[in-house]
């Protein structure tokens, strides 16, 4: 028998952990909203302060199987079981997912509504994709194989690739708007992004090959100007936006963690 | 796993000190906030898609159950609360399921709150693919057979921003976007009628909703920046004038 193969008592543990947690969400959602409110924030509360305890505690050498130079403190243990927990939530949500997609799909259809036949093509690619996802998985002979990586492979990653080569032709037609000369503004990105893009082609770069490479005319060479425009002002503002945007961060974190967020679903 | 240094040891808690103690304050004092012109711009995008009558996309993003997510859901309830008085339906494709009970819980609350419930159709808070350009594609079509009046492009992106920023202006859509994906803010400013940027998006429910604990945690955020920015440049002057103050302050740095 392989080594992590799942066995009898796990198995019964699995089954016992779902059918609590089910029991646990049932529970909530009959709750009335003045009493469940109050238990989700003392678990928002307590799942913060375990991963807020975990980063600011003293940490010690912790050694590891795979890494000898770990270290961390009493909780860091934990958190790869407290990661796994979450991936099995994440487990149950995809099925919420699907079932949206059928509703949606399905009522399409019920109706005979304009386009329908593109709710067809889901469900067939639904159905086809599970099946043959699980055969593969259950009798993993050429055959199945083979149908899977047609589908997978040589279907659904292809189509991602083409809609992922469209955003070149976007980016033309989003540059020619941004770079029209309107303003001063307009002007010195349009200068800015004609140094960075010929700092970046060989072309660009034999326009300056004529200065020397080094002393004051050096700086002057289009690929130098290109390197300091992306090294200086542009990381500065890189890093100042992304300042701002960790404090952001730690500012919300904060009023969730501590129960004090307001508006939309965390408060009437 | 990844610990606190010393840096931040001392600099986490100190800023959230500050937030903490802004939000306290906020609760007994009216407090100034800038103003923020492309959140301002949110009500003059709704009001357009009610003038013509088409509806509203409001994406939020390809992130999972994240700060940044949740802060977008925030901004969405608020846009579809304003939507919902003026009878304009607003699409809102989710990309990840973990999300999907959350957003759909959060738009049919905006809809109750606004005393409209028979406004919220399950079909507009649609599921449509976790995989990135799946959810592009599906997105993309919805706003070309829609034909959507405005979009609002709030929360996490990656390379699909700039697919649904320029499929919204192929078809006359009045867009206003905010991401913390810095890499996504140049295509955003490049196709998008209004873009905030950087922690303005962490503002966005404050400054929208003008509830004060939200007001008082953006003056905190504001607070916590000039602690920064002051840190950042006794560094500079530190490592400016080291060599010619001589080793003193390498001494105290060494020990």
């Amino acid at each position: 028998m392989p080594v992590n193969a799942p066995s009898g008592p796990h198995i019964g543990m699995i089954l016992l952990f779902a059918l609590c947690s089910v029991a646990v969400l049932g529970l909530l959602m009959l709750l009335p909203q003045k009493i469940r409110r109050p238990i989700i924030r003392a678990i928002t509360f307590l799942g913060g302060l375990y991963a807020a305890a975990e980063f600011f505690l003293p940490t010690y050498p912790q050694p590891t199987a795979d890494n000898p130079e770990a270290i961390g403190n009493f909780l860091t243990p934990s958190v790869v079981p407290f990661g796994n927990f979450t991936n099995a939530i994440l487990g149950w949500t995809v099925g919420l997912g699907v079932i949206n997609l059928c509703q949606v799909h399905g009522k399409r259809i019920m109706k005979g509504a304009a386009g329908s036949f593109n709710s067809v093509a889901f469900f067939l690619s639904l159905i086809l994709m599970t099946c043959i996802g699980i055969l593969q998985k259950i009798h993993p002979n050429p055959l199945n194989k083979n149908i899977y990586d047609v589908l997978f492979t040589g279907a659904l990653s292809n189509l991602d690739a083409t809609m992922f080569s469209i955003v070149a032709f976007y980016i033309v037609s989003a540059a020619y708007r941004a770079f029209r000369i309107r303003s001063v503004e307009a002007t010195l990105l349009l200068v800015t992004a004609l140094i960075v893009m010929l700092g970046q082609i060989s072309i660009g770069q034999w326009l300056t090959h004529w200065l020397p490479m080094t002393g004051f005319w050096h700086n002057i060479r289009i690929e130098s100007i290109r390197s300091w425009i992306l090294e200086i002002p542009n990381s500065a503002a890189t890093r100042a936006i992304g300042f701002g945007l960790g404090i952001g961060l730690l500012a919300v974190a904060l009023r969730i963690w501590l129960g004090l967020e307001r508006g939309s679903y965390f408060d009437s | 796993m990844e610990h606190a240094n010393h840096t931040a040891l001392i600099l986490v808690p100190l800023m959230s000190v500050v937030i903490i103690m802004m939000i306290l304050m906020a609760r007994k004092k009216q407090l100034f906030i800038r103003r923020i012109q492309g959140l301002g711009a949110i009500d003059e995008a709704i009001g357009r898609a009610t003038e013509m009558g088409r509806p509203m996309l409001c994406c939020i993003g390809i992130g999972g159950l994240d700060v940044p997510t949740l802060q977008a859901l925030a901004i969405t309830s608020y846009i579809i609360k304003s939507s919902a008085r003026f009878n304009t339906r607003a699409i809102v494709p989710v990309y990840d399921p973990q999300t999907y009970p959350i957003v759909e819980e959060a738009v049919r609350e905006a809809y109750v709150s606004e005393g409209r419930p028979e406004q919220y159709l399950a079909d507009d808070v649609r599921f449509l693919s976790n995989r990135q350009f799946a959810f592009a594609a599906a997105t993309a079509g919805i706003i070309y057979r829609e034909k959507v009046a405005a979009s609002f492009l709030f929360g996490l992106f990656a390379a699909e921003a700039l697919i649904f920023a320029e499929t919204g202006q192929q078809v006359g859509a009045i867009q206003v976007a905010g991401t913390p994906s810095t890499t996504q803010i140049p295509f955003f400013i490049a196709a998008c009628d209004y873009v905030i940027i950087g922690d303005e998006f962490y503002a966005a429910s404050a400054y929208l909703s003008r509830e004060p604990t939200l007001l008082g945690s953006m003056v905190g955020q504001d607070i916590a920046k000039g602690i920064l920015i002051t840190v950042i440049l006794f560094g500079a002057a530190l490592a400016t004038f080291a060599p010619v103050l001589g080793k003193s302050f390498g001494a105290l740095f060494n020990k």
